[in-house]
């Protein structure tokens, strides 16, 4: 492994963490990655740039110009200089720091993420789907696929009718109202926490229970109830 | 608050299947919680109990995987309270379980109570078999387990029953099938229970088949273990057609049917090899251990189905699924009779059975195989259909039936439906 480059054994470590490595060609210099919603930027300052003031000024520079929401950086450095560097400098800009040696790479100091002052709105590519409102948006689906069903049915049966009747006037009644439509839910706020405000579960589209068993104790007759 | 508001919020399900407990508010959308129907009496007079532990009598729910110990123990102290779909009268350790798991159902619940909540509308679902005394003891437990004020109101429906609510369909014969029995119920708005036909067969009949078949293809060592085996049966398992065309056909092209099972982690690999044609032997005894060949098994030890009289049910051994159907819906009016056939609801994990490709017409799924036993008595026109969430259309149903019975429908312990009243406070 010391064998390879710097560049790759860090680009192991990051895939290892469970990174992903990104094609970013707008900081020359720096290794990006993904990881989960943040980007991570690496400026690696070899023993030779080390040794260098103006090198060592620059890296830093550089890295904290590119400090903004949602970026992590690191410088990366090699061990043997690392008591040259005051961990309190890189705190107090939010920079991590990885010491690296022929054997391994360690992250000495986490870096900071930005905070943004205000809500972030996330973005469509980093934003990680809420499941309730994907079990939401399923049980829309199901609910319209459903509609769309009967509306071809409608259609089909309307048909029928028109066909079969041509010379009659058609009277047809307005429908029941549907029974959730007049239902004025969530007078007071109620602590629901799995299902939305005013939403019912799936299964009870469209079924005919609900009317049956609404009349229970009104309609006395079940002559089959044994 | 109106009343339909209320139960919009406050309706609980609970269903006592015969190995899980399936559990939760109207909040919860399509998937309520499952734990199993299960509870472990550990030992309090263990000397390490009294220093340290502070169990409760039973312990049900995700903790009870901690409290096990050696399998010994196991057989008296962990008690699967529904195995049968039925409690005896007597038998307090497994109404002290169903009782933990009600307290566990509602605790996995909090509610605050300045938002309106005067206590769930529980619909707690038993098998169709379960006689009156079952619904006496579940009601009392609510009422005696009330001291929290979480139960307004309770409830009990018959499983085929909340099935076929669940699947929204309000005239239809329900199967449903479990591990240790099976039940026919006929529904018309209401469940018809005394046409019910009950079966003593089930989906551990379908592993002592397979264990027996495991015997005799060399795996003697492997039959004994019963969660290898039902894996085994779910893995080769097949429903024939036509049992005598499909072994004829298996037996003429052997490759085209062998039968192997590689159990996952370890080196153990069975193959059926010649034998691969008795996989459609575990499908078959499933919906009809009437076939001569499954004397020898029979002959040779395997317990033959018999008929148990529980309660006041007579559980029918050797009766196939195709009898059992046409027992139920002779047993309802005439004229019902047409629309009971047309709408014929399987539920339970015993009528999952896979039909690989490239055995489609000798191996069948559940609904063919039922279609086929009707049309040998002569039935023709019917419909048999599974139920669209086999684990949670129990759950379904009581969920709709919690929110759809007005209010003020009142217990009746002849109909066996209705609002049994705990709490006594409206939610006016």
């Amino acid at each position: 492994m010391a064998s390879l480059p710097i560049e790759q054994r860090l680009l192991h470590y990051f895939l290892a963490m469970g990174a992903q490595q990104s094609q970013d060609s707008s900081n020359p210099g720096t290794l990006s990655f993904l990881m989960g919603n943040e980007r991570v930027l690496v400026s690696i300052l070899t023993a030779v740039d080390a040794i260098e003031r103006n090198r060592v000024i620059g890296t830093f520079l550089r890295v904290s110009s590119l400090r903004s929401a949602g970026i992590q950086l690191y410088v990366a450095v090699p061990r043997l200089l690392g008591a040259t560097f005051d961990a309190q400098i890189f705190r107090s800009s939010g920079i991590g720091l990885l010491l690296f040696d022929d054997r391994r790479i360690e992250e000495t100091i986490k870096p900071q993420s930005v905070q943004s002052p205000t809500v972030m709105q996330p973005t469509l590519t980093n934003a990680t789907p809420d499941p309730t409102v994907l079990s939401e948006l399923a049980s829309l689906k199901s609910m319209y696929d459903e509609m769309e069903r009967n509306m071809n049915r409608m259609m089909a049966e309307f048909k029928l009718l028109r066909e079969n009747a041509p010379t009659h006037t058609l009277h047809i009644q307005s429908p029941e109202p549907v029974r959730f439509e007049s239902t004025h839910r969530a007078e007071t706020p109620f602590q629901s926490t799995m299902i939305g405000e005013g939403a019912l579960p799936s299964f009870f589209t469209n079924n005919p229970w609900l009317d049956v068993l609404s009349k229970r104790g009104k309609t006395e007759a079940a002559p089959f109830a044994g | 608050m109106t009343i339909e508001n209320y139960r919009s919020h406050y309706t609980f399900g609970m269903d006592f299947g015969t190995s899980d407990f399936k559990f939760g508010p109207i909040t919860c959308g399509e998937n309520p919680r499952i734990v199993n129907n299960r509870g472990y009496f550990p030992d309090k007079s263990s000397l390490v109990y009294r220093a340290f532990e502070t169990a409760a009598d039973v312990v049900v729910g995700d903790e009870v995987p901690l409290y096990l110990q050696s399998s010994e123990d196991l057989t008296s102290r962990l008690v699967y309270p529904m195995k049968n779909g039925m409690i005896d009268k007597d038998d307090d350790s497994a109404w002290k379980v169903v009782g933990a798991l009600c307290q566990f159902g509602l605790d996995a619940f909090p509610v605050t109570s300045n938002n309106g909540f005067r206590g769930y509308n529980i619909v707690a679902s038993l098998s169709a078999v379960s006689p009156r005394y079952m619904y006496e003891r579940l009601l009392e437990l609510f009422r005696e387990g009330n001291a929290s004020g979480k139960v307004r109101a309770v409830t009990v429906v018959p499983q085929p029953f909340a099935v076929a609510i669940g699947h929204g369909v309000t005239t239809c014969v329900v199967i449903e099938s479990g591990h240790g029995n099976s039940q026919v119920c006929p529904i018309s708005k209401y469940p018809i229970r005394s046409a019910q036909v009950a079966l003593n067969r089930g989906g551990g009949d379908a592993n002592a088949v397979t264990s027996e078949i495991l015997k005799d293809a060399g795996y003697g060592d492997l039959a004994g273990e019963e969660s290898l085996v039902r894996r085994v049966k779910e893995s080769i398992g097949l429903v024939p057609g036509d049992l005598d065309a499909a072994i004829t056909e298996a037996k003429r092209t052997p490759r085209k049917f062998r039968a192997k099972h590689k159990v996952p982690g370890t080196r153990v690999e069975i193959d059926l090899d010649k034998d691969s044609w008795t996989r459609f032997l575990i499908g078959e005894y499933v919906f009809n251990p009437n076939h001569e060949i499954f004397e020898s098994y029979f002959g040779r030890g395997m317990p033959r189905p018999r008929d148990v009289k529980m309660g006041e049910t007579t559980f029918r051994g050797m009766l196939d699924f195709g009898d059992a159907i046409v027992a139920s819906v002779e047993r309802c009016p005439v004229e019902l009779q047409p629309m009971l056939y047309r709408e014929i609801l399987l539920s339970g994990g015993n009528f999952s059975w896979r039909v690989p490709e490239s055995m489609d017409g000798v191996a069948v799924d559940a609904q063919t195989k039922v279609k086929s036993l009707l049309r040998m008595k002569g039935i023709r026109n019917v419909s048999v259909k599974m139920t669209t969430s086999p684990q949670f259309s129990v759950w379904h149903g009581c969920i709709i039936y919690g929110f759809a019975v007005p209010d003020d429908y009142e217990w009746d312990w002849q109909r066996l439906e209705g609002w049994m009243r705990i709490s006594g406070q409206s939610a006016d």
